[in-house]
């Protein structure tokens, strides 16, 4: 059951030029999370800025909640920098549905930016309860500085590491790498998790999905409520009902990729 | 112990408190179960309904702005027999006190929403949102003519017998405490205001409107003098009480309203950001009382 917990951040750290790591302080009462669960902080008392900010869960231990924080404007700005011992309020854990975990199955994980958290998230989990088998992240960054791999190597099995400017590992992007990775793999073996920006997401399922068999994504949006109640957040999912607009805060923000209507979709 | 009684009459109903979750952010309520108690205000006004399930607008539907919310939802529901069957007794079931929020869209729509609301046990007030600007048809254009105003009113009154009915208008307009009079006059049992300013803003990297249907409707604390302002002049036009919404952020800003006038106030962006306000207001009002309004 979600709540409202006040805590503290008690070690950040500047992980390249945009991404930082901030770990609060696990909250009394705060209950377990589930990979693909997020918490909304409210980043400042002031009203500027207004809307509280959303961030993947990275990892959650006894005693810290790990966010992966990229700066792209003022709420993320002012996290990223914000001085240890700096309170704040956390809503969370927010979202209705979770990653499953790969079972028996091989899992590869593609991640874009920040998407890279909640894979972090879902391999230590399963790795902590011992359902995590081979394990392979494709990872993208626009550059070497931005690539954060030593973040989560230990993680995974291999980490497959792109960059747009060819400064590490593949010249491309992560969707490029995957394809590469999986040319001539037989269909359906393996579960696929990806979490990125929409046209990342929406790439992979076009050009990639059909080498697996699921899968899932962990959708992001700007959202307001976080909870379901404004609507800010839809995406439309075919179902047996036809096609519904779902709320990625509350019914996400793990899909089955197939299932989303991606030509109505704008995200 | 509360010292003071925050009881509240409105029409024919006695709200525990005059502190209410405002249509549009407070979705049907039980969303935010957890985060805000629900049982401690004085009710939930609940999100706009039509007769038929709405899917809302596409593209982008919410821009922050400095101090403010544009949203362009467009009054995505569930249609009113979920509504009525499914979403109404589970609040009725958690002793949340539903205001039911109706949606005036074409007359004809409108005609059997509320036919489908006559007779539903546990509806004893609603809210006629006659003032969203998000939709093609109804809403604010219902709100910003008199004579529709008072047509979509009276037929409500008509069609609810004994329900208490609260008319929610739109501040786009020159002179929002005359409609308010027009809809006194045409039998509303009290008046909402204000809903959202319509605004717009653009997308500069790509060269065009945030929004698909390019204006959009802004709240939050930047509309608060605003909707102060209209309270104000509202209830010094109209005998009936008045329910003051519009930006309000703080224990403060809500005993402001008070003081401009209104019988009771409606949280609406703020919850987005600070849950627990509503029922710091609630506290507030028990410790100190609800304020008086000002002489004029």
């Amino acid at each position: 059951m979600k709540g409202l917990f006040t805590s503290r951040i008690i070690r950040t750290e500047r992980l390249s030029p945009s991404s930082h790591l901030v770990v609060f302080e696990r909250p009394r009462g705060f209950p377990g999370a589930e990979p693909g669960q997020f918490v909304s902080l409210r980043i400042t008392p002031t009203i500027t800025p207004l809307l509280r900010r959303p961030f993947s869960i990275m990892d959650l231990t006894e005693t810290e909640l790990c966010l992966l924080v990229k700066v792209v404007g003022m709420g993320s700005e002012m996290l990223a920098h914000a001085p240890c011992g700096t309170g704040m309020d956390i809503a969370g854990p927010l979202g209705g549905s979770a990653f499953p975990s790969p079972g028996k199955k091989d899992a590869v994980f593609v991640a874009g930016g920040t998407g890279l958290a909640p894979m972090i998230f879902a391999a230590r989990t399963w790795k902590r309860d011992g359902s995590l088998g081979r394990a392979d992240l494709v990872y993208g960054a626009g550059c070497e500085e931005e690539l954060l791999v030593s973040l989560c190597e230990n993680d995974f099995t291999a980490v497959h590491a792109a960059t747009i400017d060819g400064s590490c590992g593949f010249e491309g992007d992560a969707v490029s790498l995957l394809e590469k990775l999986i040319k001539g793999r037989k269909a359906g073996g393996g579960v696929l998790y990806s979490c990125g920006p929409s046209g990342m997401v929406r790439a992979i399922e076009r050009k990639a999905a059909a080498a697996f068999s699921r899968h899932l994504t962990s959708l992001e949006s700007v959202m307001a409520c976080g909870v379901g109640a404004c609507r800010g957040c839809t995406v439309p999912v075919r179902t047996d009902r036809g096609t519904v607009l779902k709320a990625i805060c509350s019914d996400g923000t793990v899909f089955d990729a197939s299932e989303i209507d991606w030509r109505r979709w704008e995200g | 112990m509360s010292r003071y009684k925050t009881e509240t009459k409105i029409g024919a109903v006695t709200l525990r408190n005059p502190v209410l979750l405002a249509s549009g952010p407070a979705g049907y309520g039980l969303e935010y179960e957890g985060l805000i108690d629900l049982r401690r205000i004085g009710g939930v006004v609940t999100k706009t309904i039509s007769f038929e399930p709405r899917e809302g607008n596409p593209g982008t539907r919410l821009h922050e702005t400095g101090g403010g919310l544009l949203n362009s939802i467009g009054l995505e529901n569930v249609g009113a027999e979920v509504f009525f069957s499914v979403k109404l007794p589970a609040l009725a079931d958690a002793g949340i006190k539903p205001v039911v929020s109706l949606a005036a869209e074409d007359w004809d729509g409108y005609r059997m929403l509320l036919e489908a609301t006559a007779g539903i046990a546990g509806v004893d007030i609603v809210e006629l949102n006659l003032s969203c600007p998000n939709v093609d048809r109804g809403g604010m254009a219902v709100g910003t003519n008199p004579d529709l105003l008072a047509r979509y009113v009276r037929h409500a009154k008509g069609t609810l017998p004994g329900v208490t009915v609260l008319a929610k208008l739109t501040p786009n307009v020159a002179d929002i405490a005359a409609l308010a009079l027009v809809a006194e006059e045409a039998g509303a049992d009290g008046i909402t205001a204000i809903n959202t300013v319509v605004g717009m803003d653009l997308d500069m990297a790509a060269g065009r409107p945030v929004f698909k249907r390019v204006r959009a409707g802004l709240s939050g604390p930047a509309v608060m003098p605003m909707a102060l302002d209209a309270v104000w002049r509202i209830s010094r036009t109209v005998e009936i009480p008045v329910i003051g919404v519009g930006g309000i952020t703080s224990v403060e800003d809500a005993m402001k309203f008070f003081m401009a006038g209104a019988t009771a106030i409606q949280v609406g962006t703020a919850v987005f950001y600070d849950p627990g306000l509503p029922e710091r207001i609630v506290d507030a009002l028990e410790e100190t009382g609800i304020p008086s309004g000002l002489e004029d």
